[in-house]
């Protein structure tokens, strides 16, 4: 699994043409792997955040203030390792908004 | 799907600016800019079938959160049934009625009201969807600079209470010259870059073509003049690829590669040029229109008309003087091989004239001097020139040309 974390557009102030630009090399990735036969699922994240947290169960409602914790997404694909999904994730679009790609792997537990 | 996002921008911003009134653009243009970051996420995995329609629903729906934003801050807003009140706002979202608020917003960003240095920076952001940014690096601003603009242009239509509209009679013919002024500018800035590098610039051409267009669909708007303007626009851009050759290195007329040049532009200058012409007195475009069909009519560079060229300037600079016009007839009379009346137009002239175009006058001395055997002269001024030019390509080519004539 990727997690897109950071690169909040909405925090940006980019015009509409950036923000058409930027939508296209989404797609174009997206296409990219599906093609490549290797995409399982996705979806992108609004950036509203609710937040419990500890024994009191404190309610808080994060901002795009924090926007460098804000998850706007996830792509789940299927590859032989780490290495292979770093490899796709060199196309990720927005690492120049100082967004953050981070690679997990999805447990498979036997039945 | 080429600029879908920024041409629509200009029309939600205008609809919605006609529905709500111009003192609530702060909540419209935040509002706009919503759905687009919205629609770019969520068109990521898939692109709806007709994303203008998808993008004209979101600005319908807009509508009523605006409402509800505005009702919150102030209670005396009338509310917003469905009835009635939801068929005027779909009415508000036809073709001609979306024309008509982006030509009331092109009005308005050129109204007497507003600062002429102002007037650009806020069309560019209202009807064109330029960010900041980009308008910054465009116009060759600082980006501080260019949010004072705006800002200060917004307290303007507060202040004196502007109408989203288009004058009549004789303040339409004033605010026109003004309309196609800030067309002409933008253009020009697109055509004649002053960035480092090249950046937007046929984007800028374009959209100063597009905006011109939709000054010509209007009966009452569609004067010789803007025909003549369009015109302009066609023939310059039909050039505008062979300005560059394949190494980024910028071509002057003489070598430019003439195949290259866009046909249909120019054909459709000369449609526009024909319409520009049923008028008894010919304004600045008609004669810059004139001057730029002048070079395209040429097959090569040795075939160019320069006596036709020269009449055609000054006329021109009889029109509106300027010390552009006067450097431009001096280099054409150097290629007409008159080099006393060369330097007679020098004469008028001094480099502070020219701004941060100045090198524009040194590399026009510069060639005269050589041209005149004058070569220690030719290589002074080269190298002023040299020292105040900004853009690296022309600098690249002032650098080639010196160093040829020093081989």
């Amino acid at each position: 699994m990727m997690i897109f974390i950071g690169a909040d557009y909405a925090a940006l102030g980019l015009s509409p043409e950036e923000l058409q630009t930027r939508m296209g090399k989404w797609f174009a990735w997206g296409n990219k792997m599906e093609q490549a036969g290797i995409l399982r699922g996705g979806e992108a994240l609004t950036p509203q955040v609710r937040r419990i947290v500890g024994e009191n169960r404190t309610v808080s409602d994060l901002a795009s203030a924090e926007i460098k914790e804000i998850v706007g997404g996830y792509y789940t694909v299927e590859a032989k390792d780490f290495d292979a999904v770093q490899a796709i994730a060199q196309d990720f679009p927005d690492y120049d908004l100082g967004g953050t790609v981070e690679i997990r792997e999805i447990m498979v537990f036997d039945r | 799907m080429d600029h879908l996002f920024r041409h629509h921008s200009g029309k939600m911003v205008s609809v919605l600016t006609r529905i709500f009134g111009l003192k609530h653009l702060d909540i419209i243009e935040d509002a706009v800019q919503d759905t687009f970051i919205k629609a770019s996420i969520s068109w990521r995995k898939e692109q709806p079938q007709n994303p203008e329609a998808w993008l004209t629903q979101a600005a319908k729906n807009r509508v009523i959160d605006i409402f509800r934003k505005l009702k919150s801050q102030r209670n005396h807003l009338p509310s917003l049934s469905l009835g009635t009140d939801t068929i005027a706002i779909n009415e508000l979202f036809l073709d001609t009625e979306i024309e008509d608020a982006q030509l009331r917003m092109i009005f308005t960003a050129c109204h007497p009201k507003l600062d002429p240095r102002d007037r650009i920076s806020f069309a560019l952001k209202t009807v064109s969807g330029f960010s900041i940014k980009e308008i910054a690096s465009a116009l060759l601003t600082k980006e501080d600079t260019i949010k004072k603009r705006l800002s200060r242009a917004r307290k303007a239509i507060q202040k004196n209470d502007l109408k989203f509209s288009i004058p009549n009679g004789k303040l339409l013919h004033n605010r026109l010259e003004s309309v196609m002024e800030v067309l002409y500018l933008i253009f020009n800035e697109g055509f004649h870059s002053n960035t480092k590098t090249q950046l937007i610039r046929s984007d800028l051409c374009g959209e100063a073509m597009r905006l011109c267009q939709l000054l010509l669909r209007r009966v009452a708007i569609r004067t010789p003049e803007v025909y003549a303007l369009f015109a302009l626009m066609c023939f310059h851009s039909a050039r505008l690829e062979a300005k560059i050759n394949s190494d980024n290195e910028l071509l002057d007329l003489k070598n430019q590669d003439r195949s290259l040049w866009h046909f249909p532009l120019i054909q459709l200058g000369n449609t526009m040029m024909n319409k520009a012409v049923e008028i008894d007195s010919l304004s600045c475009y008609h004669y810059e229109a004139a001057i730029a069909a002048e070079h395209l009519r040429a097959k090569t560079f040795e075939d160019t008309n320069w006596k036709k060229l020269l009449y055609w300037y000054e006329q021109l600079n009889h029109l509106q003087p300027m010390p552009i016009h006067q450097l431009t007839m001096a280099v054409i009379s150097m290629q007409n091989n008159e080099y006393s009346k060369a330097h007679a137009f020098f004469n008028l002239l001094k480099p502070n004239d020219f701004e941060q175009r100045a090198y524009l006058f040194y590399a026009a001395k510069a060639d005269y001097f050589f041209e005149t055997d004058n070569f220690n002269n030719a290589l002074i001024y080269i190298d002023k020139a040299l020292k105040t030019v900004t853009n690296t390509l022309e600098k690249n080519y002032l650098e080639k040309k010196k160093s040829n004539w020093l081989s």
